[in-house]
């Protein structure tokens, strides 16, 4: 991928429809070699962009989903504590003495998503999708600075492992916490926005085919209006995508207020904005 | 003393003089609340000495009563209280600036004349003014626990500042969560391998010492939204301060709203509080447009800061005049209240007696509130802060 237009035919290519930022943010990520942290409000597609870039690049697709007190354990390396034990017993019971060098090897470490994006040893680097990073803690956070600055990771039994090929990161946030000013510094940064109706239409027409043009056409302009409603929860691009596969899977050719009733689960989420969309229905024909 | 709650009084007047070094108990305050009711004070003199009586069992405490009540009741207008008894409050708007005098004055205020007119607004020279140099400010505790008890609208900007500086200092609690993040704890119920493994390296690979762990407790957050608008105007500089005293101390996010949301987070966050309260105060340009509480904190839940209300303390600080129908501020504070850990609300009108939340904002706001406090003073801000500290599950 030598420009941005290249990057917008590959993740075309992959079912992604990249707008001319992402596209800018994706190469200058790939070509600076540069974690990418993108943030957007829930169901704008940001951990479909990442996947859709470990396809169009064809590499391994590696993710970590973060939490609250994710550590070193979950996140980077542990070791295979069973196995030491068992290897230990072993070799008393064969009266064979045991040291370090032979417990702290690389066939007692347990290759956690962060390490194994380190150690992938493919022709290609692959893609880490660190997910959700405002989940986890600070502490994290911290964590991650010495891979995503060198991409190594450090285990002080072994030794430093630096990546040959240094994987390409890319971070989630949805925005529930504010990132450490020192995490932003080490990464690229784009804010996915909510895209506009006709280009939904399209996005939605690439990832539900059998629906039909109308339908597509009405179910987008339907979500743009419902998003403009004060609700809880306001439905995303997920959530269109959901909804018209419903109503592809219904049958449905063409949006009738009754097909937005049976289907009103798919983009309203909590009761009050059931009630809300609902108010916002055109009135149920008189029969 | 008509109209006081003897019994808060009188338990009040004993906690301070236990404080000072008098011991006197529950009984002393018993026999000083029958005392107040069969013998309602008419003076001052009558107060003393029935508290006196009632208070004081030896001899070694009369040192100590009198200090007490002499700091207590000496700022205290003579009884019995009435309007006209009050002197006039100082006025600080700016209005009457004294100006240099050229010494011919009459010290008199009319000028010997046989009317009354108002003070004269030219200054004599005074050698206590401040003049030229360096102008320390010389506080001590108790001038700024006294200053505290005082309604914001009779403070001047460098009282409200080192105001807020206390109360920063006193914010030290904080409501708190169980976090999943482990920490190493001999009481913990979690063994943790990695450092247990580590230390059995040095007794032959036998796990002797094992190693325990316990979840580490976080503060929860605190989100705080300010009502800024005219009618607060004497009480904003004072939860500004409240609300710098978030930011710079924990994990907070701060608003001030009249017409529309204004985050305050990052400016509050200036080291310097003056600057930090001046950039707050250009931040925000919608005093004067009246008030849209429930508009505000849905526009905070539909913003990308809706998330941080999350399992976090919420704390409203306004007098509940909204210019929204009431309807939507039940909608609005149902959605809140879904979201949010607790709910506080800060109302500087709450303290006054005969306080009622009739204003049809606050009434439909008040169900959905853990706790509706008072906030004229900065007892009452700090008050508030340590009742954070009994909001821990």
């Amino acid at each position: 991928m030598n420009n941005p237009d290249e990057v917008i035919e590959g993740l075309d290519a992959a079912d992604y429809l990249a707008d001319d930022g992402l596209a800018m943010a994706v190469f200058l990520a790939l070509r600076l070699g540069r974690p990418l942290l993108l943030e957007g409000e829930p169901g704008v597609g940001k951990t479909a962009a990442a996947k859709a870039l470990a396809r169009a690049l064809d590499t391994p697709f590696i993710r970590l989903q973060c939490y609250e007190g994710l550590t070193a354990g979950e996140a980077l390396y542990e070791w295979n504590y069973q196995r030491q034990l068992l290897h230990i017993r072993l070799a008393e019971a064969r009266g064979v003495s045991v040291d370090d060098a032979d417990l702290f090897t690389t066939d007692f470490l347990q290759e956690r998503p962060i390490l194994k994006a380190v150690r992938h040893a493919g022709p290609t680097p692959p893609v880490l999708l660190i997910d959700e990073i405002d989940r986890a803690d600070d502490e994290f956070e911290a964590l991650l600075f010495e891979f995503l600055g060198e991409a190594s990771v450090t285990v002080p039994e072994l030794g430093t492992f630096a990546a040959t090929r240094p994987p390409i990161v890319v971070l989630t946030s949805n925005r529930s916490r504010d990132l450490h000013d020192a995490l932003r510094r080490r990464c690229l940064y784009h804010w996915i926005e909510f895209p506009a109706p006709d280009r939904a239409a399209s996005i939605v027409r690439r990832a539900v085919p059998g629906a039909t043009a109308p339908l597509i056409r009405d179910a987008t302009e339907f979500i743009g209006r419902v998003r403009g409603l004060d609700l809880d929860k306001a439905p995303g691009l997920a959530e269109s995508i959901d909804w018209v596969s419903a109503l592809a899977a219904l049958g449905v050719t063409e949006l009738a207020a009754a097909d937005v009733w049976r289907t009103i689960g798919a983009i309203a989420k909590t009761p009050d904005d059931r009630v809300a969309v609902a108010a916002a229905l055109p009135p149920p024909p008189t029969r | 003393m008509r109209g006081t709650d003897r019994a808060a009084f009188a338990v009040a007047f004993t906690a301070r003089l236990r404080r000072a070094g008098l011991q006197a108990g529950i009984t002393e305050t018993d026999d000083l609340v029958r005392a107040l009711a069969v013998s309602p004070p008419t003076s001052r003199t009558a107060l003393y000495w029935t508290a006196r009586i009632a208070l004081v069992r030896r001899h070694g405490d009369l040192a100590v009563f009198e200090r007490v009540f002499a700091t207590v009741f000496n700022d205290t207008p003579p009884l019995p209280l009435s309007r006209s008894a009050v002197p006039p409050r100082r006025r600080d708007d700016g209005l009457h600036v004294a100006v240099p005098g050229t010494g011919d004055e009459g010290a008199a205020a009319g000028g010997g004349l046989p009317w009354a007119t108002l003070p004269p607004a030219v200054a004599a020279d005074d050698p206590d003014l401040p003049g030229e140099g360096l102008d320390l400010p010389d506080l001590r505790p108790s001038d700024l626990a006294a200053l505290a008890d005082r309604p914001f609208e009779e403070l001047d900007q460098a009282q409200t500042e080192a105001l807020g500086t206390a109360l920063r200092a006193a914010l030290t609690s904080w409501p708190q969560r169980r976090s999943r993040r482990h920490r190493a704890d001999p009481a913990g119920h979690r063994v943790a391998l990695r450092p247990t493994i580590a230390r059995a390296r040095r007794t032959g690979w036998e796990a002797i010492t094992v190693v325990r762990e316990r979840p580490v407790p976080r503060p929860r957050r605190v989100v705080m939204l300010c009502d800024v608008s005219e009618s607060m105007r004497s009480q904003a500089a004072a939860c500004l301060q409240l609300m710098r005293a978030f930011t710079t101390v924990a994990d907070a996010e701060v608003f001030a709203f009249a017409t529309r949301l204004t985050r305050l987070t990052v400016p509050l966050r200036h080291t310097s509080a003056r600057e930090a309260i001046e950039q707050a105060s250009d931040a925000v340009d919608d005093r004067f447009g009246g008030t849209r509480i429930a508009a505000n904190i849905a526009a905070l839940l539909a913003s990308h800061h809706g998330n941080t209300v999350r399992g976090g303390v919420v704390i409203i600080a306004s007098d509940g005049w909204d210019s929204d129908p009431p309807e939507a501020m039940t909608a609005v504070m149902t959605r809140l209240r879904r979201r949010a850990y607790r709910i506080l609300w800060l109302n500087p009108r709450a303290g006054a007696a005969g306080f009622a939340p009739r204003v049809g904002g606050m009434a439909a706001a008040l169900p959905f509130c853990d706790d509706l406090l008072p906030a004229a003073t900065f007892t009452d801000l700090t008050a508030a802060t340590h009742h954070l500290r009994t909001l821990t599950r």
